[in-house]
Parts: structure tokens; C-alpha cells; sequence
């Protein structure tokens, strides 16, 4: 901890800096919609943000991979005119939870692999991220210390933390820092105050204890034995195949590319919009083979994207533990439930070898 | 919000022209292809390319002419549906965008001096073309080369006069069988399995190259492992739903495999253990 | 090229998918721009008689005479579409097929019922080939707008293949079930861009089941807000009944 790289911001001063942030560019920030439900909605004053709030409906994933976002324009008049195109802001999102700071590393690595995306990399470059610290869990819903998403680590421009008195912010970019040089509402941080961080870290790791009963590396191990558990089977009845549990996933990036024409039918664009791997035409070929039919398989593909597979691929499990899935799912299926599960099957599993 | 125009987006097409067009059967037609801007389509047998029809769509087709063909390239398109069917439509002149080549093609350098059992199923023969194409104007590099080629009807026969000259040449053992006869057919009749125990093949000498409809892999594997040929030596082309073509929207993924990037060759050693391959 | 030439005929519904049609608003100007419409008894009193190059066809067929009439339009129109639910799937209408046909005629004409012939309620498809679909109760404009490109384009329209829940997160609204209201988006084809549930309202299933709905499922899911089964069935049954004469 360089002290350097802290500021101080009285709690009452909260609203102003927000209000500061207005004129500098969009900003966008947690809006309750009551019932409990959050968006993360264009803001024009500081008064419309929760600042206590559960994770948003859809994640902050909307800004670097929109829902429908064009790719390529095109003119069909007498010759064909075929442009990439991409659109971009200049926006701030304010509040966002160390999850979803996870949730966009794993779209940055997906994204920035080979070949890369330039629209999302553009976008993402325009974009700056303001953090809030959770001193304790969301709900029961959350599993963010398993995956080791509860703590600030990396990803974001600042990072605000609530201490008795002061939000103490980390700077952690050039970025940051020019928001913070741009008011004076700031003051320089003391050691009393790193002090006071160190202490609430070390209470949030007896707040915030691993809410599945097994340890993130044996993830591996335990998805490599479970292909063919009775788990996936049990939710080949509940499941509706509605895709809300991979819609509101902040890891989730699968689409679609479909195109629109105007009314002239001679110009239109191409686009891309998020696609569901629960969804009947995800897999599907021509000639109507389904190759993922079951909605356990189906069920199975989501745990395994988020547990195993881009283990391989990108070293990083691709769940944030935000909770999202499980509390937007109306057949109740829970993820914290679904790992205990497969845990249990797969223990029952050794343990009838030994005996 | 502020819109740019991205020249290096991977969604950005060439555009290609169609030299001709020749109708191969009822539902099939083979397209003769050139960039606009004279530049060349460098590709491995077994790649595929995205097509696009601008304000219709965009599918992933195999590349079906020889990676040597220094004139143009071609593809084998079946019309099935949206854009197939739109295809089918064009005609000589007329222009279509083009990305790729994507995919990882037929492993060539590891085929080179083995013999080769190439097997199609209806339209998979498009991507193996290119490959018997490539085998042929290098025909030196490989041992002995054996095709089996099977489809549903005589009717349905791809690449006839082709198929003609390759099972005249006295360096090729060419097999073809259809699943129905009609009363004009004098050739075999029964599905594909039904060739493989009668070809004479060094089987750890063997490279098998296998694409077909998804039910035929299955059969034609159990085939060839009693043959005994080596599991790293049966190749196989699979077809999913691709979108993207480079490992992104998801859509074609097999387990932790894209079969865009990581594919769509596999050999049957990396995805034996897979239940969603076969 | 002369502009395709367009028509709208009724059968057995409330002509509400129609004036959607007419309501349409600043895209009809483009719209009859590149069709022209030549029979439209919701807004002209004009007929033709020589070919359609496209017919939109409004409600259910549920009488012999509807059979003899959508049977004669078929054989004018180069393209028909089903417009609505009432077409799509025979819709509301298709609740009389829960009942014996003698019943529904003395319940709706009394004694009189015999004067009225009625057969059971089918969807356009299940009568005459139909080549594109519109779903809804009414329909969503922005979709018949899409489906008639296509058609002008010569390509299929497909029917999206996927539950109405689908468009609702993207549009990030408030889960009915959230708000304590049973909504039947999980079952329902998608395509109306959750035109209801972005209102305010729950999703009433208008546009029909979904291709691969789990209704076992879904009982499940009512058990769980307790909200009885037989409330599932009622509204399934109030657009979907025609689908067992498919
Ligand atoms: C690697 C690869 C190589 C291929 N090579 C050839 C070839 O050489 N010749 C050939 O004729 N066909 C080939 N295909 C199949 C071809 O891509 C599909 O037939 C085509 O996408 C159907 O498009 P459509 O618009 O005509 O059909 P649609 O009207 O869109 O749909 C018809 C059916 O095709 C399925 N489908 C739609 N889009 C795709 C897609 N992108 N990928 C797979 N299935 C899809 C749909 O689920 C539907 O069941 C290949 C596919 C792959 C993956
Ligand atoms: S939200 Fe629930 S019901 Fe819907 S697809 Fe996901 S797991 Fe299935
Ligand atoms: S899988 Fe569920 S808990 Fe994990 S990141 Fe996705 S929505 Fe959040
Ligand atoms: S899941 Fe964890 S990090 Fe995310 S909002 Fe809840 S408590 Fe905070
Ligand atoms: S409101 Fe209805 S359509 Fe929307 S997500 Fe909830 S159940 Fe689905
Ligand atoms: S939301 Fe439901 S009821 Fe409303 S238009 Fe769509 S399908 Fe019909
Ligand atoms: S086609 Fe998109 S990931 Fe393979």
C-alpha cells in the first residue's frame, strides 16, 4: 500500500463528487427500479444512485459487448459498399462491485485474444470504472470469495471503500488520477486510515468465507469427474430454457450475427446481439441436428464455461460469484446449490471406491 | 455516441466475384470465385470461409478447390435454407463478401509420405476435394491413395466427371457407393461402412480423412479401428453453428474445442473422450 | 419493376392486427412507397381481381365458407401471410374447440344455432399453406415491418425459436416474478420484443407456445409462487388450443 496512491473523501461529499463527474462525460450508475431490481442507468444527478445496492439486472458487460451492437454497414445500390463500423462512448460507470471488475477482466481476455475485437477494445479504451467496495455480502446469493472476487485487486480506474469517517479511494491509473486532480474535494490519506483499510480487509475475510464447501483450484478435478453426474439430469426437469441465467452473467459473451435492411432494401447493417447457449437454435445445423438438446446438456455447457473450460483456455474460472443467475432464475435453480451438489455426488463417488 | 469506421475489424469482407456457376445436382451448385482486388486466397485443404450476402446473411462454407489453383477458388454450396438458397440465385458477375480462410484445415505436413483413405459422405466430399485436389498435384508426396465416396441417391452424386477421371487414374483406388439405387446405377449399393473392410490399406501407414453427415462418423470410425488404424491417424471434419468463425460467439463449440479455431480437423485422438463430438 | 401488389382479408377475429397495420404510423408513407395495396377493407372500399402478389390474412377459420373462401385466395396469392394470432394459431378462437360445436352454436345463437354452421376453429395453416407468419394478439409492428422486407427480399422470416424472456432481460426490466405477478414469458415464442412486459403488463402468452416449451417445468415454477396449476392451462389454452389439430 503506497500511500501516494490514496485520497480521502469526506462521506458528505459523496453526491458532489458524483455531480463532478457529470460534466466530464456520460455517467452511469446504479438506479433502483424497486422490487429490489438495480440497472445501471445514465445518471443526471448524484440524488438518482443507490449507493447500496444488490448486483445490477444486467452487469456493466453492456458497456464494452452491447446487447445489439452494429459491425458492418453496407450499400447495395449499383455497387456493394461493405463498411466495419463500431460506436463508442466517452462514459464513466460509478459503483461498480469488485465482481463485476471480474466479471469485465474475463471479457478482456476473451476479447483481446487472437483475433482481436477492435470494436470492443475500442470501447473499452473510452471507458472508466469507479468502484465501490463491499464491506459485506450482497445477499445469500453471492459466492464472489470462492472465486476470489470480494477483494479489489485489479481493473478499475478508482476504488472507493467505506471507513468509519472517510471513503478512502484507490487511484489506480492515470485516468483515476485525473479525475481526482479535477476537484479539490480530496484530501491526502494518513497511515491511520491505511490502517483502518488493513483492518476491515482482514474483517472481511472472517465476513466473507468460502460459501461452497470445496477450494477454487480443485475446480478442476471435481468438473473432470462430474461429465456425467445425476446433478445435470435433475436439472433437465426444472430448467425452462429462457437464457436468463446467461443474459444476466457478466462472463457470458456468446451471440448472435444477424443483419437488418432499410425500407429501400438497398442499405443496412449487420449486427451482433447476445445468444444463449439454453436457447433451442444455439446449436443447431442445417438439417435441424441439434448437437446441445438436452436442457441438461445445455445446463451442464453453462456450469462447465464458467468452471472448467476457460480454465484451459485463459487460466481464469469465468463465474464472479455475483449471484445473478441464481436470482434471476424462476425454476430457483442456484448455483451455490448446484456446485454443493456436484460436490456431494462426486465425494459419494471416492468414497464408494474406498469402502 | 460516436461511430468509427474500423478497416481492421475481423468482421470486414472482401468481396469476391463469381466467375461461374455450374449446377452439380438438384441442390447443389459449384461456385468459381475471384477477389476484386486481384489479391489470393492463401489456404490448406480442409479451411472454410465466411460467405455473406449482404442484408441476408453471412455461413461458413468449405473451401472445395485445390490450395494450388492459382486462378481462383471455388466453393460447393447445398441449398438448404436462407442464404444457400439466396446463393443459389446468383449468377455470373454478380459480387459476394468473404472472410477467412478460418479453421485449421487438414494437417498436410504430417500426410506427406503416408497413404491416404479419404472417405465422403455426401457433401462431404466439398472440403475433401480440396484435399484429393492438393494430393493430386503433389501426387508424389503421398503413398497410396484411396477415396470412398457415398451419397443417398445416384442423383445426389457430387463432382461427377471429376469422380470419372479420379476412378480412371491408376493411382487412385476410387470406391463409390449410394445408399439407394436407381435402376441406371451399376455401382455399389449400401452405406459407406459397407467399403471400408474391402480396401487394402497399410493401416499404420494410414492416414484416414473422414467428413460426412454427423450420424455417418460414428460407424465409419468403428470401421476403421478394426482395420487398425492409430486413433491419431483418423482425422475428422466436424459441422456446428458458427457465427463468428474465430473462437467468440460460442456457437460451435465442442466441450472446451472450438470447432472454428481448434478445428473443424480433429483427429479422433483428441476427441475420443468427448461425449458432445460424436 | 411495378410495386408488389398487396392485400388484407379478414376472417374470424376482431380486425385489431389490421389497424395495428393501418396505425402503423410514419413508416406507412416508406411502406407505400414499395407496395401497393389494393385491397384493404379496414381502410378502402376497393377490390381486385386479379392476382395478389401478397396476402395478409387476418383471423381464424371456422366455418365452411371461410374453408371455400381462404381456399380461393390461396390459389390468387403468390405469397400468404398469417397475420395475428387468429391466424397463427387460431388464437382466442380456438377456445371453442373445448367444447362440443353444438354447445358453443346454442351458447352463442340460441336455438337459432342450426341456421349457423360452425366447424372447429383452425389456423390459417391448417387449411391452406401458409408462407410466413406474424405472430401476436395484435401484432408488434416493428415485426410485420421486418417480415415484409423478407418477403420483398424473397427470404424466409423465421419465427424466433426462443421464449419471450429472451428480449425481456435485454430490455433489463423488472422480472414480473419479482414484482409478484406470474407471467407467462418462459413459454412464449419471442418476437414482440417483450412489447408487454416493457409496458408494465405481464406477458399473456399471445403469441403462442414456444417450439421446445417445458410446461412440466413450468407447473413446477407456478407450485413455487403457489399460484395453482390450472392457471397455466387456462392460459395456455386461451391462444394455443388450435395446435392440436397441427
Ligand atoms: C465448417 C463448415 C463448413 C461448411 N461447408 C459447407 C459447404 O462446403 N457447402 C455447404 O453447402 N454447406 C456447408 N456448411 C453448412 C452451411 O454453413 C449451412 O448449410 C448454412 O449455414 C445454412 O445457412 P442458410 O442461411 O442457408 O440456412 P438457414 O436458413 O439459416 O437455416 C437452415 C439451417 O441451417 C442451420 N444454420 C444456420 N446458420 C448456420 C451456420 N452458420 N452454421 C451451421 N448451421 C447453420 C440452421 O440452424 C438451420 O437449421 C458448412 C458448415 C460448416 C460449419
Ligand atoms: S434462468 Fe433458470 S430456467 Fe432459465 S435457462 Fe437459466 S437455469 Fe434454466
Ligand atoms: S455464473 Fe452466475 S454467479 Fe457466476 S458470474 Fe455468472 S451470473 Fe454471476
Ligand atoms: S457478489 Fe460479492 S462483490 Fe458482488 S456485489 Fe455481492 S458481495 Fe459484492
Ligand atoms: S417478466 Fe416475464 S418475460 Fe420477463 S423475464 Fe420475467 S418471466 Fe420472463
Ligand atoms: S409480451 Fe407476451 S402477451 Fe405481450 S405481445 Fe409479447 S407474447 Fe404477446
Ligand atoms: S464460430 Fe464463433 S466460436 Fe466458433
Amino acid at each position: 500500500m503506497k500511500i501516494e496512491q490514496y485520497k480521502l473523501l469526506e462521506k458528505s461529499l459523496l453526491k458532489d463528487f458524483i455531480n463532478s463527474l457529470i460534466p466530464i462525460a456520460n455517467v452511469y450508475a446504479p438506479v433502483s427500479k424497486g422490487f429490489n431490481n438495480y440497472v445501471f442507468q445514465n445518471i443526471k444527478s448524484a440524488d438518482e444512485v443507490s449507493i447500496k445496492y444488490i448486483p445490477t439486472i444486467i452487469p456493466p458487460k453492456k458497456f464494452f459487448l452491447p446487447k445489439k451492437e452494429n459491425i458492418l454497414q453496407f450499400f447495395i445500390e449499383d455497387e456493394l459498399k461493405v463498411e466495419p463500423v463500431t460506436e463508442y462512448e466517452n462514459l464513466i460507470i460509478f459503483g461498480v462491485h469488485t465482481c463485476d471488475i471480474a466479471g469485465i477482466k474475463c471479457l478482456n481476455m476473451v476479447l483481446s485474444d487472437k483475433p482481436k475485437d477492435t470494436a470492443y477494445l475500442i470501447r473499452k479504451k473510452h471507458v472508466t470504472i469507479i468502484g465501490i467496495e463491499c464491506n459485506d455480502y450482497c445477499d445469500e446469493y453471492a459466492s464472489c470469495s470462492f472465486v476470489g472476487a470480494h477483494m479489489p485487486t485489479t481493473g478499475y480506474d478508482l476504488m472507493f471503500t467505506e471507513l468509519s469517517e472517510y471513503f478512502i479511494v484507490h487511484i489506480h491509473s492515470s485516468k483515476g488520477m485525473d479525475i481526482i486532480e479535477k476537484t479539490d474535494i480530496f484530501k491526502d490519506a494518513s497511515i491511520a486510515q491505511l490502517e483502518e483499510l488493513k483492518i476491515l480487509r482482514n474483517n472481511k475475510m472472517k465476513i466473507f468465507n468460502n460459501e461452497i464447501p470445496t477450494e477454487r483450484r480443485y475446480l478442476p478435478d471435481l468438473f473432470d469427474r462430474s461429465f456425467n453426474a445425476n446433478v445435470w439430469k435433475e436439472l433437465e426437469q426444472k430448467c425452462l430454457s429462457c437464457g436468463n441465467c446467461t443474459a444476466v452473467c457478466p462472463t457470458c459473451y456468446c451471440f448472435d450475427i444477424k443483419e437488418e435492411v432499410d425500407l429501400t432494401l438497398k442499405a443496412g447493417e449487420r449486427y451482433r446481439v447476445w445468444f444463449s447457449c439454453q436457447l433451442d437454435p444455439f446449436a443447431k445445423v442445417a438439417g435441424g441436428h441439434d448437437f446441445r438438446k438436452e436442457r441438461s446438456a445445455r445446463q451442464r455447457h453453462r456450469f462447465y464455461r464458467k468452471f472448467r473450460y476457460h480454465i484451459d483456455r485463459y487460466g481464469m474460472v469465468f463465474c464472479t460469484g455475483c449471484g445473478r443467475c441464481s436470482r434471476t432464475c424462476m425454476a430457483k435453480i442456484n448455483l451455490k446449490e448446484v456446485l454443493t451438489s456436484l460436490i456431494r455426488e462426486s465425494e459419494a463417488k471416492i468414497w464408494r471406491k474406498w469402502l | 455516441m460516436a461511430k468509427v469506421v474500423i478497416k481492421d475489424s475481423p468482421y470486414n469482407l472482401k468481396k469476391a466475384k463469381i466467375l461461374d456457376v455450374k449446377t452439380l445436382t438438384e441442390k447443389e451448385k459449384l461456385f468459381k470465385l475471384v477477389f476484386e482486388d486481384k489479391t489470393w486466397l492463401d489456404f490448406e485443404p480442409g479451411q472454410f470461409i465466411m460467405v455473406s450476402l449482404m442484408g441476408i446473411g453471412e455461413i461458413p462454407v468449405s473451401i472445395c478447390s485445390s490450395p494450388l489453383n492459382r486462378h481462383y477458388f471455388e466453393i460447393c454450396v447445398r441449398a438448404v435454407g436462407k442464404v444457400t438458397n439466396s446463393l443459389h440465385k446468383l449468377k455470373a458477375g454478380d459480387i459476394i463478401g468473404v472472410r477467412g480462410p478460418y479453421g485449421n484445415g487438414f494437417p498436410i505436413k504430417s500426410l506427406e509420405g503416408h497413404d491416404l483413405l479419404i472417405i465422403a459422405g455426401g457433401l462431404g466430399i466439398a472440403p475433401l476435394r480440396s484435399l484429393i485436389l492438393y494430393s493430386i498435384d503433389n501426387r508424389r508426396d503421398f503413398g497410396e491413395i484411396h477415396i470412398l465416396f457415398g451419397c443417398k441417391t445416384p442423383g445426389e452424386l457430387l463432382f461427377e466427371d471429376e469422380i470419372e477421371e479420379w476412378s480412371k487414374r491408376l493411382d487412385i483406388h476410387f470406391a463409390c457407393t449410394v445408399d439407394r439405387a436407381d435402376p441406371d446405377w451399376k455401382g455399389n449399393v449400401g452405406l459407406i461402412t459397407s467399403l471400408i473392410p474391402g480396401v487394402d490399406i497399410d493401416p499404420l501407414r494410414t492416414y484416414a480423412a473422414v467428413v460426412g453427415p454427423p450420424v455417418m462418423y460414428k460407424f465409419v470410425i468403428k470401421e476403421l479401428l478394426a482395420k487398425g488404424l492409430p486413433v491419431d491417424q483418423i482425422l475428422l471434419s466436424f459441422e456446428r453453428h458458427m457465427k463468428c468463425g474465430m473462437g467468440k460467439c460460442g456457437r460451435c463449440q465442442i466441450q472446451n474445442l472450438y470447432c472454428c479455431k481448434d478445428g473443424p480437423v480433429f483427429t479422433f485422438k483428441e476427441i475420443m473422450d468427448m461425449a458432445e463430438a460424436l | 419493376m411495378s410495386k408488389p401488389k398487396v392485400a388484407f382479408f379478414d376472417f374470424a377475429c376482431c380486425e385489431g392486427c389490421q389497424l395495428q397495420v393501418a396505425n402503423i404510423g410514419e413508416p406507412l408513407i416508406d411502406l407505400l412507397d414499395i407496395v401497393q395495396v389494393v385491397e384493404f377493407r379496414e381502410v378502402m372500399s376497393e377490390k381486385w381481381d386479379g392476382e395478389f402478389d401478397v396476402s395478409f390474412i387476418e383471423g381464424s377459420i371456422t366455418d365452411e365458407h371461410a374453408v371455400e373462401r381462404i381456399k380461393k385466395i390461396r390459389e390468387r396469392s403468390k405469397i400468404l401471410v398469417a397475420l395475428g394470432s387468429c391466424a397463427t394459431i387460431g388464437g382466442v378462437n380456438g377456445m371453442k374447440n373445448s367444447f362440443p360445436l353444438e354447445e358453443v352454436g346454442k351458447y352463442v345463437y340460441g336455438e337459432s344455432y342450426k341456421f349457423f354452421p360452425t366447424l372447429q376453429t383452425k389456423a390459417v395453416h391448417q387449411v391452406v399453406p401458409v408462407d410466413y407468419f406474424i405472430n401476436g394478439c395484435p401484432i408488434y409492428q416493428p415485426e410485420f415491418i421486418t417480415v415484409l422486407k423478407c418477403i420483398l427480399q424473397g427470404i424466409p422470416y423465421y419465427v424466433p425459436e426462443y421464449p419471450v424472456c429472451v428480449e425481456c432481460k435485454l430490455n433489463e426490466n423488472v422480472c414480473m416474478y419479482d414484482r409478484g405477478l406470474t407471467c407467462m414469458g418462459p413459454v412464449t415464442k419471442a418476437g414482440c420484443n417483450s412489447w408487454c412486459i416493457n409496458n408494465g403488463n405481464i406477458c399473456y402468452g399471445c403469441r403462442g407456445l414456444t417450439i421446445n416449451p417445458n410446461t412440466e417445468g413450468f407447473k413446477e415454477v407456478l407450485k413455487k409462487y403457489n399460484i395453482p396449476e390450472d392457471f397455466l392451462i387456462k392460459k395456455i389454452e386461451m391462444y394455443n388450443k388450435c395446435k392440436e389439430l397441427d
